[in-house]
């Protein structure tokens, strides 16, 4: 089943053309790689599906319901926008924890707001908040951080901030979980803690973008890997035909520059 | 001259010079944040004219807005002048809540975007990012310059002087024409006192705010 379905997506940064109509679709489960040079648009991309950016051109569709098109402004609406983006959850390079709550706080604290809005939040609001708190919980522990619930995020280190982050961008159950370089932040020692916890979320068929530099990382855990270069969708295919095989020279050239170093 | 007529007369312009302090903070933090976001509006006019505001209320000593604030509208429009403490603080206040808009400024933008940015991608509106991420980030980077200029604000108040209000040094130099010196130190341990108290409270509050780090 095709959860994510992108089409002719642009995005210009004033007369600069970020991406250029990009296209790709991912199926329920897969996790896809985006890998590529620094300024080929990986991040723009991930962006704009958050809607952290808003696309010039093109359409979004998640389980074959269109969340976003250019051409209709009714799916452009701040409301819309903000209740369409929890079918994504996104972990950002720089962690962004809430500094002033605690591991399990920072993991609760959107689920907490968006109960206020369901409509039997006040009878039964000690249930809701259990259930949330318990799910916080599980996910400490999933990310292997059980002992750290009370912990500031200046308590933890770069691996456990991060590790937290992803815990916290579950916390919603997206459909799709987006990553956006999740250990270029973090000293080499502690990026494989990281990478633990996403290769275990690949292991649940957590449906899952990755935009990463880790190239080895990218072609164990994906399933399906796109390589982008100046805003355009190079190559797309499985691990093994970019890897092995890449058909394109500049795909050829990017992974020539990696395996050297 | 005794010592507790001396105490007496300090403690009446310390109670105006007190009035000034606290209406003035009153009203210019609340009015500062409003002027900040003035200044940091998308609507380019609106920043031009509150960033040449700053910069005008900044670049000129507050004694001459007192002045003007005072006997402006007495020479220039013919009208009656404000009452004295109403003319101070006009003067205070706007001249603090400009000086608070610059604090409330960068507390405000040195936040990082990827805090906003964590917020709206958890489905929070803007409203709730600002009041349950942004906020109490802004306060603890701000405790510290505004202790600094509150703690100006304490010794700024005998600026009020200029046209005339009897605060408290106004009132201790009157007795140097009796040939006392020793009231203008007197005056000065109100000034040590209060400005001690002050500090310890800003302290407390930065202690209070150190359990995490911006």
């Amino acid at each position: 089943m095709t959860i994510l379905e992108v089409r002719s997506l642009v995005k210009c940064f004033g007369s600069s053309t970020v991406l250029n109509g990009i296209d790709f679709s991912l199926e329920k489960g897969e996790s896809l790689a985006i890998i590529g040079s620094s300024g080929s648009g990986k991040t723009t991309l991930l962006r704009c599906l958050n809607f952290l950016e808003k696309p010039d051109g093109g359409t979004i569709s998640v389980g074959g319901e269109v969340i976003y098109d250019s051409d209709n402004p009714a799916t452009q609406s701040e409301k819309e926008i903000r209740s369409k983006r929890l079918h994504f959850g996104l972990v950002f390079q720089s962690f962004n924890l809430f500094p002033q709550y605690t591991a399990l706080k920072n993991i609760m604290l959107a689920g907490e707001l968006l109960a206020t809005e369901k409509p039997d939040y006040k009878e039964n609001k000690k249930a809701i908040l259990a259930d949330i708190e318990q799910n916080a919980r599980n996910l400490m522990e999933q990310v292997g951080l059980s002992d750290k619930l009370d912990y500031y995020p200046h308590q933890l280190s770069g691996g456990q901030q991060q590790r937290v982050a992803i815990a916290r961008a579950l916390a919603l159950n997206p459909d799709i979980l987006c990553f956006d370089e999740p250990t270029s932040a973090l000293d080499p020692e502690l990026t494989g803690e990281v990478l633990k916890v996403i290769r275990s979320l690949a292991d649940k068929k957590t449906t899952m973008v990755i935009v990463t530099h880790e190239m080895q990382f990218a072609r164990e855990v994906s399933d399906k890997v796109l390589f982008m270069d100046n805003g355009v969708v190079v190559e797309y295919g499985t691990p093994e035909q970019i890897f092995a095989n890449p058909r394109e020279d500049r795909t050829k050239q990017f992974l020539e520059r990696y395996s050297g170093s | 001259m005794n010592f507790f007529t001396v105490t007496m007369k300090l403690l009446e312009g310390f109670g105006l010079s007190c009035i000034i302090f606290f209406l003035t903070l009153i009203i210019a933090m609340p009015l500062g944040l409003v002027i900040s976001f003035g200044s940091m509006s998308r609507f380019a006019p609106l920043r031009w004219l509150t960033k040449t505001f700053v910069w005008v209320i900044r670049g000129t000593p507050l004694m001459l807005q007192l002045m003007v604030v005072y006997f402006g509208p007495g020479l220039i429009f013919g009208w009656t002048a404000f009452p004295k403490m109403n003319a101070v603080l006009i003067a205070f206040i706007i001249n603090y809540a400009a000086y608070f808009s610059e604090i409330y400024r960068s507390g405000i933008e040195g936040v990082p975007r990827g805090q906003y940015e964590a917020g709206q991608v958890l489905g929070m509106t803007g409203t709730q990012v600002f009041f349950k991420v942004i906020l109490l980030q802004v306060i603890k980077r701000i405790v510290p310059p505004m202790a600094n200029e509150i703690i100006t604000l304490v010794k700024d108040t005998s600026l009020a002087r200029v046209i005339a209000v009897m605060e408290i040094i106004m009132v201790a130099h009157t007795f140097t024409a009796k040939g006392l010196i020793w009231p203008l130190f007197y005056a000065g341990a109100f000034y040590l006192l209060f400005c001690g108290v002050l500090t310890l409270l800003f302290g407390y509050i930065e202690r209070k705010l150190s359990y995490f780090r911006v």
